[in-house]
């Protein structure tokens, strides 16, 4: 009969949902190639002037006093991986948070939850996407940073890149809940803005914690992605680190599984609040 | 009511009603700006968490014993780090709103559709961008008011110098980063992608004006182009004013070099919005996007 | 299980009122008079409510096609987002294709084909196609079987030759046809178009009409909601009138007409028109509903009304139109339309 239904799901159109999800993000990120470009370019700028302070403070090219806070006076490859691993959270903020509400400023988001998907997979999809780009404008911008100002790895690439992966994951967890809150909000442009960089500020992604006055340090340690950045630099950097390493570790493995857990039950809760409000199609 | 079929027109065109016009685009300006609530986190958070990130940054340099620091004190003068970053990223903040905020005040209008409307309206076509500065100007000086009051009291930073003097390399700056305001407006209104212009603007200003480390740590070829921005004059001068306690005949040099450079970009930016102006009368380019 | 396409069950949808919101003619009811807050003890203040939809009963017939008519802010697009389980409702039950809009809502969302906000419900930065492509996998169709239905959408829609192109650079009639072949794709029971015509060229519309007929006969069910009246009248098999959140009146279009069928109505062009004449007209016996509204031209005036006979009316108001400037240019006494249904039934015309 002509009207004979043509949606048969099943575990592998479930799946192959989520692909179909990230390949479009993958396909409109690239479509718009300056903001491709902005992303690698955008870091080194906001770099330049701290590699100048930095100087300002060297004698022969080592950041002696900044080595008493950090174990090593090798201050730029320090900040550039500091920025490297800060370019996931921004795109986690912006990305995640502000692009969800974009598309249901642009009327798509509706589209989308009008299809039989649960509303979790278009993050899940978006997530696969966004660690992807970020990874390759993040290694992008590490080649041409540290061509110009000179990055030092001394440790294992391999491991580090192991340790980060759960951190990435809770962090595109915490995405979710975040994302959520964005929906909720008539104009999310300033907290966007200000959450991001206080929590890349406060994770220590340009400075060691240790540095910081003696009532921001329990901020920062309640903090998970401060313990990520630790351990990346601890082993890749050999600087000194807040807590051994293999407890750093596992700090950022539960907080992945704590994450992902939080980010999927709030992002469901607003949802259905949305719907209830009935937000989705007017801002 | 009786309707008579030849309107007499009510407008009279004059130097009072540009005056006048050029208030009621303030008045809306500043209304639709106080209509956000968001402007309230701009005006106090921003001018605080924007330079501790480099103070902190300082901190972690000077080193727990304070080695680093001497370093930075031999090299710049300054043994405050604090006073000496704050004049750059207030500096630097400051002239960002302006060139976000004067340069899209046309294209803003461009994109909610209200531009051609205002284009019809027989009033002196400057006064738009002019109507701008007003509200801006306000917002700014409270906002360096904020800044100045948040620094004093919390971190107590010392004057080591002339409040007033500082304040005049402010005001002599004026002209040249509101010319480069308006010669914006009119290249970002025929521009696609104009966003992308304005971060890779501000982040060359951001490269070269010496915002946290003194210019002359940069390479020779880069300090030619530094020399080439108005900024970088501004914050020299307000940090020799206000930490190096300099007198006026000092600041001369660098208050010349503002003024010139006010000229230059005023006149520019006058020149580069009738241009503008003009090409779009004849192309009709106002009214897309 | 009932074999009623769409079911609803006094639906009804009530928002928090934000300043400025909402229809004036819509129900408000506001908060009784404000406490001073004692946080955190004590109750929150009730919010203010607005009921965008009051009551809503609907039975659709499977292989119907359903006009849901009225104006701007009467409740149409929210009673649609209820069903496609957009929005949940503050109270009452529908269901689709047998499905409960709220505990089955996966199922409704499978069956259901939906038009809504057209061009901006498509991805600009991907093309026609893609788009395609995507919504087909969205929607659990097997890749095998989404390939070819994709192509023979894109024939459909006549979009062949740029269906390769970004939809950021179609026209707004071919962003339309994308949209609708997207709530083609899984060949659903049911479709729902929330005006679907609306802001098209009249080419384009009459096209899209034609396809909606087409859809009936291929066995779909459609509800469709437009605040055009001939659309309405031409399509539909059945037209629910829905004003201020409730359906008011819900028949065939002819059936509809019948309703004041034995009225007529009296169309007049007059010159120097005062509102004190239309005061005295609708004094006479049997005139209702008078509306005047004044045309293009200086001074030239279209009054309308219904009576209940024409013929006695008729001289009383010639007697009242001559004179004192005012001019009849012309009269027309015609059949009810739909449009007169409409006003008959809400006392306001359909475009305000």
């Amino acid at each position: 009969m002509e009207t004979q239904l043509l949606s048969r799901p099943s575990l592998a159109t479930q799946l192959y949902a989520i692909y179909v999800i990230a390949r479009k993000d993958w396909k409109v990120f690239w479509r718009y190639p300056l903001n491709a470009v902005s992303h690698v370019f955008q870091p080194i700028i906001w770099v330049t002037p701290v590699y100048f302070m930095g100087q300002a403070f060297s004698t022969n090219g080592q950041a002696l006093g900044f080595a008493q806070y950090s174990g090593t006076g090798d201050y730029m490859s320090f900040i550039l991986l500091g920025t490297a691993l800060s370019n996931f959270i921004l795109t986690v903020f912006w990305g995640m948070g502000f692009a969800l509400k974009e598309d249901m400023d642009a009327g798509v988001l509706e589209s989308n939850w009008l299809t039989p998907v649960s509303r979790i997979h278009i993050l899940v999809g978006r997530t696969l996407t966004s660690l992807l780009t970020t990874t390759i404008m993040s290694l992008i911008m590490l080649l041409i940073a540290g061509w110009m100002f000179g990055f030092h790895p001394t440790g294992n690439a391999l491991l580090a890149f192991l340790t980060a992966i759960p951190m990435l994951i809770g962090l595109y967890g915490f995405g979710f809940a975040f994302a959520g809150v964005v929906l909720l909000m008539r104009e999310a442009n300033t907290l966007v803005d200000v959450s991001s960089f206080l929590v890349q500020g406060l994770s220590g992604a340009n400075f060691p914690v240790r540095s910081l006055p003696y009532w921001l340090i329990p901020v920062s340690l309640m903090l998970p992605l401060t313990y990520g950045f630790d351990a990346v630099r601890g082993i890749l950097l050999k600087t000194n680190t807040l807590l051994p390493i293999y407890v750093e570790v596992i700090l950022l493995i539960v907080f992945m599984f704590v994450m992902l857990w939080f980010g999927a039950w709030i992002f469901n809760r607003v949802e259905r609040k949305v719907r209830v409000l009935g937000t989705l199609g007017q801002h | 009511m009786e309707t008579s079929l030849t309107p007499r027109s009510l407008g009279q065109p004059g130097f009072i009603s540009d005056v006048r016009a050029f208030y009621a685009i303030l008045r809306r300006e500043w209304t639709i700006f106080r209509r956000y609530p968001s402007w309230i986190i701009a005006l106090l958070i921003w001018p605080l968490i924007f330079p501790m990130m480099y103070i902190l940054t300082g901190r972690a340099l000077s080193g727990i014993d304070g080695s680093g620091l001497a370093v930075f004190t031999k090299l710049t003068g300054a043994t405050d780090f604090i006073g000496y970053i704050v004049i750059g990223t207030t500096v630097w903040m400051w002239q960002n709103i302006v060139l976000w905020d004067v340069g899209f005040a046309l294209r803003n209008e461009q994109m909610r559709g209200t531009l051609e409307s205002n284009w019809l309206s027989p009033t002196w076509r400057f006064s738009y961008l002019l109507g701008h500065t007003g509200p801006q100007l306000i917002s700014m000086t409270m906002f360096i008011l904020i800044t100045a009051i948040e620094f004093g009291l919390i971190f107590s930073v010392k004057l080591n110098g002339s409040a007033w003097l500082a304040l005049l390399v402010m005001l002599v700056s004026i002209p040249a980063i509101y010319g480069l305001g308006f010669a914006f407006a009119s290249i970002v209104i025929t521009a696609k992608e104009a966003h992308t212009f304005v971060f890779l603007v501000r982040g060359l200003v951001m490269i070269f004006c010496g915002i946290t480390f003194p210019v002359s740590l940069l390479p020779g070829w880069m300090q030619s182009i530094a020399n080439w921005l108005p900024q970088t004059y501004m914050i020299r001068a307000m940090r020799s004013a206000a930490f190096a306690n300099a007198s006026f005949t000092e600041l001369l040099p660098d208050l010349k070099a503002l003024l010139l450079f006010g000229a230059f970009w005023l006149t520019l930016g006058y020149l580069l919005f009738t241009w503008m102006e003009r090409r779009a009368r004849q192309t009709g380019a106002i009214g897309q996007y | 299980m009932s074999d009623f396409a769409i079911e609803a069950t006094q639906l009804v949808k009530k928002f928090p009122a934000r300043p400025g919101t909402g229809d004036k003619s819509a129900k408000t009811e506001s908060a009784p008079a404000p406490k001073k807050k004692l946080w955190p003890f004590g109750k929150k203040e009730p919010k203010a409510m607005f009921t965008a939809v009051n009551g809503v009963d609907l039975q659709i017939q499977r292989g119907e096609i359903f006009g849901l008519l009225g104006p701007n802010g009467a409740g149409k697009s929210t009673t649609i987002r209820m069903l496609c389980t957009l929005l949940e409702p503050t109270s009452g039950t529908a269901r689709v294709n047998g499905f409960d809009i709220v505990k089955q809502a996966n199922d409704v969302r499978r069956s259901l084909g939906t038009l809504l906000a057209g061009e901006r419900s498509i991805y600009w930065k991907l093309s026609g196609r893609e788009n395609l492509e995507y919504f087909a996998a969205l929607y659990h169709i097997p890749q095998a079987i989404a390939k070819k239905r994709v192509e023979e959408l894109i024939e459909r829609m006549e979009l062949k030759d740029r269906a390769n192109e970004l939809v950021e650079k179609y026209s707004t009639g071919m962003r339309q046809r994308v949209a609708i072949a997207k709530a083609l794709l899984a060949r659903p029971p049911i479709l729902l178009l929330d005006e679907p015509t609306l802001g098209l060229d009249p080419q384009a519309a009459r096209r899209l009409r034609e396809l909606i007929a087409e859809l009936k006969q291929e066995g779909h069910t459609i509800l469709l909601t437009t605040h055009y009246m001939e659309e309405a009248d031409q399509l539909s098999d059945r037209i629910g009138i829905i004003d201020t959140g409730k359906v008011i009146a819900l028949d065939t279009p002819a059936g509809l007409k019948r309703h004041i069928e034995q009225k007529e109505v009296i169309k007049l062009e007059v010159t120097g028109w005062h509102t004190e004449i239309g005061d005295k007209i609708k004094s006479i016996a049997g005139i209702e509903n008078l509306m005047s509204r004044q045309q293009g031209e200086a001074d030239m005036w279209e009054v309308n009304m219904q009576a209940h006979n024409s013929r006695t009316a008729i001289p009383r108001i010639v007697e009242y139109i001559s004179g004192n400037g005012t001019r009849l240019v012309n009269m027309n006494i015609v059949k009810p339309s739909l449009e007169d249904v409409f006003i008959n039934l809400t006392g306001k015309a359909l475009r305000d």
